[in-house]
C-alpha cells in the first residue's frame, strides 16, 4: 500500500471537520472489506484514511412512528440480527444474510454497501425498493437528503461529495398490505457475489389486486433501478400468470435496453424473469 | 484538533494480554499480529477476505484480520489461536479436531477454530446446518468440511476457561 | 422448477508413473540402543498422512508403539530419495520399502533374540519378543536392542522398493501400464434448479477399493477432500485466461466449494488386498476424486436429460442446455 496517514475521530463533527480539509485526499473506511483490498492492489492511493467505526452515532438502527433510520456503519450481521428489520424489511435482512461469509458480515456494513455503489451490491438493490433516502452531512453545506434512485451515477460511483459523510439511511415504513422480499442467484452457497438478485415489494389489496409494485434487479446492469415498465405493467390488475409473464418479460427486455447484448445477456434475459415469477407466485400466494 | 494525534501507537488486547506496539499505519491487523506479535498461528492466505485463514475474534466476532486496518483495533480485544490452548494443554476444540481427524494440512485450522469457537460461545449445541454456517467464510480444500463439521459437533467439554487463554 | 435426479460414476486409476517410467523409493529405519526408532524417508507429508502411515508400517512390524518412533521425512540432508510425492504412490511404494527395511530390521533382531532366548519361534507385538510356545520367555524389545547394540549388529537398515513397470507395446496396446489399479465408485443425487441452472448436490455416497486401509480416518479424509474438489471441478471451478493474463486469478475468482456447498458424504472402504501392497495397502490421493465430477453430471443428464459436455456444469452452461432442450420439445 502506499503510505498514508490513519485517522480516527470520535465523532461526527470531528470526521466532518478533517473532511472540511482534507477530503479530496481522504478515502473513508469503516468494515473496510471493500476498501482494504483496493488499498493493497493501489487502485486508491490516498493520503488520508478516516476511520469512522469508533462514531457511535454512526451506528444502530432506530424505529420511529412512520420510518426506519439504520445508521451506516451498521454491519450486516446487526442488520440480520435485529428484531425491528425483521419485522419491517425482510428483504434487507435477507440481502444482508446473503453477502460473503459470517466474517464479512461481521464487518460489512450498510453505508459500506452503498458507497462503493458495486454493480453486483446486493443490500443496495434492497434499500432502492424500500425507497431509501440517504442522509449525507457535511461541515461546508450541513445536512442534506437524497433519494437512494438518484444517488449513484455510475458503478462505483456514488454521488457523494467528497467531503460528505453518509449519516442515515431512511426507509418509510410499508404499507400493512405490503410485503418485501429478496432473491439472489450465486455460484456457490456462500462466498459468493451476485450472479443475479432481486428486490421486490409487493401490496395487494382484499381483491387481490396489486397497490404496491417495485421491482430492483441487481447484478444485471450498471446502476441498479427500480424497473418502472414492468411495475406499470402489474399495478392496478391482479396477479394471473398471463399478467405475471408479460410483465416479467417486460422487464427482462427493459433491462436489455439497458445493458444491451453481451455474452451474459442471453442467461439474465431468461432467469430474470424465471426469477420474477417464482418471487411473485410466493409472495401472492 | 480533536482527531488522535498521528502517533501510531496501537493498544490493545491479545489472548487477554495488553500489548502496545508502534505500527505503520497502511499496515492490517494480520500484518501486525504476525510480523509485530509473532503470532503466526493466523494464516496469510489470499488477503483480501476470501478465504477466512485469517480468522480472529474482534471483541468476539469472527472477523478476517486482513481486512482490519491494523489501527481499527486499538482499544479492542483480539483472540487468536495462540490464545485457545497451547500444546501442554490443548482447547476442547483443538481435541475434538485431532480426534476426529479434522486436521489435514492445517492452514485453514486455525481459522476454523475461531469461528467454531465464536459459534460455541452463542449456540453450545448447534445443528451441522449451523456449524456449516458458521464455518461458510473458511475455504478447506483438504477436508471436504466432513471431519470439521463432525468435529464442531461432538466437542464435549466445551468450556470457556478465560484464565487459561493467556498461558499463565 | 427443482428436478432432482441420482448418478453413478466409476473409474480404476493406475498408481505411480506406469508406462517404464522410474517409480522407485526407499526407507531407512534405524534402532537406537535406548530401543527408540528413527525413520528417514524422502517423503513430504503435507497432511495426507504420509509421516502417519509410514509409523504405523515401523510400528506394526516390529510390534511397537507409534511414540517410540521419530519420523523424519523430507530432509534432503538425511532422508533418503524416495521419489516426488504424487501420483497416489506413497502409501503402495515407499510404504513397501518401508516394509521391507521394517521387516530387514526385524531379521537381524530376530537372529539376535533367538540366540539371547534359545528359541526359534518368536513374536513381535506389545514391545517385547516372545516365544509362542513358552511365552514366559520373552525379551522387551528395548532390552533386545541395547543387547543387538552389544553385540555389533547392523542397526540400520535401507530398503529399496521398484514398480517400474515394462510399458506397453505401442502397437497393440497390451502390456504392463501399472503395476496396479485402485477401483473406485461414487454415487451423487443432484437438485437442479431449472430457472436458474443452480445445482445443489444433496448427497454423495463413494466405495473406493484401497487395498487395506492402513489408516481408516485418514483413508476417510483423503475421500471426502477430494469429492469436495471434484464437486468443485464440476460445478464452479474454471481457469479463465484473456489475452495469456489469468483472470480467475485468486479465490474470489476462482470458486472452490465451500462448507455450505459440500453435502454429507458416506464413504464405504472397500479392502481387496494388493499383494504387491505393504499389507495389501493401495494409493488413494487421486482415486478420491476422479468418479466425483462423471457422478455429479451423470446424476444432471438423470434430472434433465441433457448431456454435460463442458466444464464446469455452471449456472449459464448448464442453463444454456437447459433451454436448448426446451426449444426441442416446443420447436
Amino acid at each position: 500500500m502506499q503510505k498514508f496517514q490513519f485517522y480516527t475521530p470520535r465523532s461526527v463533527d470531528d470526521a466532518l471537520a478533517f473532511l472540511s480539509h482534507n477530503a479530496e485526499q481522504t478515502k473513508i473506511i469503516a468494515g473496510g472489506t471493500d476498501l482494504i483490498p483496493s488499498l493493497r492492489q493501489e487502485d486508491l492511493q490516498p493520503a488520508f484514511v478516516l476511520n469512522i467505526l469508533e462514531i457511535g452515532a454512526l451506528r444502530g438502527i432506530t424505529e420511529q412512528d412512520h420510518r426506519i433510520r439504520i445508521r451506516p456503519t451498521t454491519t450486516f450481521t446487526e442488520m440480520v440480527e435485529s428484531p425491528v428489520l425483521n419485522r419491517h424489511f425482510p428483504s434487507l435482512v435477507q440481502a444482508a444474510a446473503f453477502v460473503g461469509g459470517p466474517q464479512i458480515r461481521n464487518r460489512g456494513t450498510i453505508g459500506g454497501n452503498i458507497g462503493t455503489a458495486s454493480p453486483a451490491a446486493d443490500v443496495l438493490p434492497a434499500v432502492l425498493a424500500l425507497d431509501g433516502e440517504l442522509e449525507l452531512q457535511s461541515k461546508r453545506s450541513g445536512t442534506r437528503y437524497i433519494p437512494l434512485s438518484r444517488a449513484i451515477a455510475a458503478p462505483y460511483k456514488p454521488l457523494f461529495q467528497p467531503d460528505e459523510i453518509l449519516t442515515g439511511i431512511i426507509l418509510p415504513k410499508l404499507n400493512p398490505e405490503a410485503r418485501s422480499t429478496f432473491v439472489k442467484v450465486g455460484r456457490r452457497n456462500a462466498m459468493a457475489r451476485a450472479r443475479m438478485n432481486l428486490a421486490v415489494v409487493l401490496g395487494m389489496n382484499r381483491e387481490k389486486v396489486i397497490t404496491e409494485m417495485r421491482i430492483v434487479p441487481g447484478a444485471v446492469m450498471p446502476v441498479a433501478r427500480r424497473m418502472e415498465r414492468a411495475e406499470g405493467a402489474l399495478l392496478g390488475k391482479k396477479p394471473e400468470p398471463p399478467v405475471v409473464d408479460a410483465a416479467a418479460e417486460a422487464l427482462a427486455k427493459e433491462m436489455v435496453e439497458v445493458t444491451g447484448t453481451r455474452w451474459s445477456t442471453e442467461y439474465k434475459f431468461h432467469v430474470l424473469q424465471n426469477l420474477f415469477k417464482g418471487v411473485l407466485g410466493r409472495l401472492t400466494a | 484538533m480533536p482527531i488522535e494525534r498521528q502517533e501510531n501507537l496501537l493498544r490493545m488486547k491479545v489472548n487477554g494480554r495488553a500489548v502496545e506496539v508502534q505500527v505503520d499505519p497502511t499496515w492490517t491487523l494480520l500484518r501486525v499480529l504476525r510480523e509485530k506479535l509473532g503470532l503466526t498461528g493466523t494464516k496469510k492466505g489470499c488477503e483480501q477476505g476470501d478465504c477466512g485463514a485469517c480468522t480472529i475474534l474482534l471483541e468476539g466476532k469472527a472477523v478476517n484480520a486482513c481486512l482490519v486496518m491494523a489501527l481499527q483495533a486499538e482499544g479492542k480485544e483480539i483472540e487468536t489461536i495462540e490464545g485457545l490452548g497451547t500444546p501442554d494443554r490443548l482447547h476442547p476444540l483443538q481435541k475434538s479436531f485431532i480426534r476426529h481427524g479434522a486436521v489435514q494440512c492445517g492452514f485453514c485450522t486455525p481459522g476454523m477454530l475461531m469461528s467454531a469457537v465464536a459459534l460455541l460461545r452463542k449456540n453450545s449445541d448447534p445443528s451441522a446446518e449451523e456449524i456449516k454456517r458458521s464455518i461458510s467464510g473458511n475455504l478447506c480444500r483438504c477436508t471436504g468440511y466432513a471431519k470439521i463439521v463432525r468435529a464442531i459437533q461432538n466437542v464435549s467439554d466445551f468450556q470457556e476457561e478465560r484464565g487459561h487463554a493467556t498461558g499463565d | 422448477m427443482k428436478r432432482r435426479g441420482i448418478g453413478i460414476g466409476s473409474m480404476f486409476y493406475g498408481l505411480g508413473y506406469g508406462f517404464s517410467r522410474e517409480d522407485i523409493s526407499s526407507a531407512t529405519i534405524e534402532i537406537c540402543e535406548d530401543g527408540s526408532v528413527i525413520v528417514r524417508s524422502g517423503e513430504v507429508d503435507y497432511g495426507q498422512g504420509s509421516d502417519t502411515i509410514l509409523c504405523q508400517i515401523a510400528s506394526e512390524e516390529l510390534g511397537i508403539r507409534y511414540d517410540t518412533i521419530q519420523m523424519i521425512t523430507a530432509d534432503t540432508f538425511t532422508t533418503p530419495n524416495a521419489g516426488p510425492t504424487s501420483a497416489s504412490r506413497v502409501t503402495y511404494v515407499t510404504g513397501m520399502a518401508m516394509l521391507k527395511a521394517a521387516q530387514a530390521m526385524k531379521k537381524t533382531l530376530r537372529y539376535v533374540a533367538e540366540q539371547m532366548l534359545g528359541q526359534k519361534d518368536l513374536l513381535f507385538g506389545d514391545e517385547k519378543v516372545y516365544s509362542m510356545s513358552h511365552p514366559q520367555k520373552c525379551i522387551t524389545f528395548k532390552a533386545l536392542a541395547k543387547e543387538a547394540h552389544l553385540r555389533g549388529a547392523p542397526m540400520v537398515e535401507t530398503a529399496w522398493h521398484d514398480i517400474t513397470t515394462k510399458d506397453v507395446d505401442p502397437e497393440t496396446a497390451q502390456g504392463d501400464a501399472y503395476s496396479a489399479y485402485a477401483y473406485a465408485t461414487q454415487l451423487a443425487e443432484v437438485e437442479v434448479d431449472t430457472d436458474t441452472g443452480k445445482v445443489e448436490v444433496l448427497r454423495m455416497i463413494s466405495a473406493t477399493d484401497v487395498g487395506k486401509a492402513i489408516n481408516p480416518l485418514n483413508v476417510e479424509g483423503q475421500i471426502e477432500g477430494g469429492m469436495a474438489m471434484g464437486l468443485g471441478y464440476a460445478l464452479t471451478e474454471e481457469i479463465k485466461q484473456e489475452g495469456g493474463y489469468l483472470k480467475t486469478h485468486n479465490l474470489g475468482e476462482y470458486m472452490v466449494p465451500t462448507s455450505l456447498d459440500v453435502p454429507s458424504i458416506e464413504t464405504h472402504i472397500v479392502e481387496v488386498p494388493l499383494p504387491s501392497g505393504p499389507y495389501g495397502a493401495k494409493g488413494v490421493g487421486e482415486p478420491a476424486l476422479i468418479p466425483t465430477a462423471p457422478a455429479i453430471l451423470n446424476a444432471i443428464a438423470n434430472a434433465l436429460d441433457v448431456r454435460v459436455t463442458e466444464l464446469p456444469a455452471n449456472l449459464e452452461n448448464l442453463h444454456r442446455l437447459i433451454r436448448e432442450k426446451e426449444k426441442g420439445k416446443t420447436g
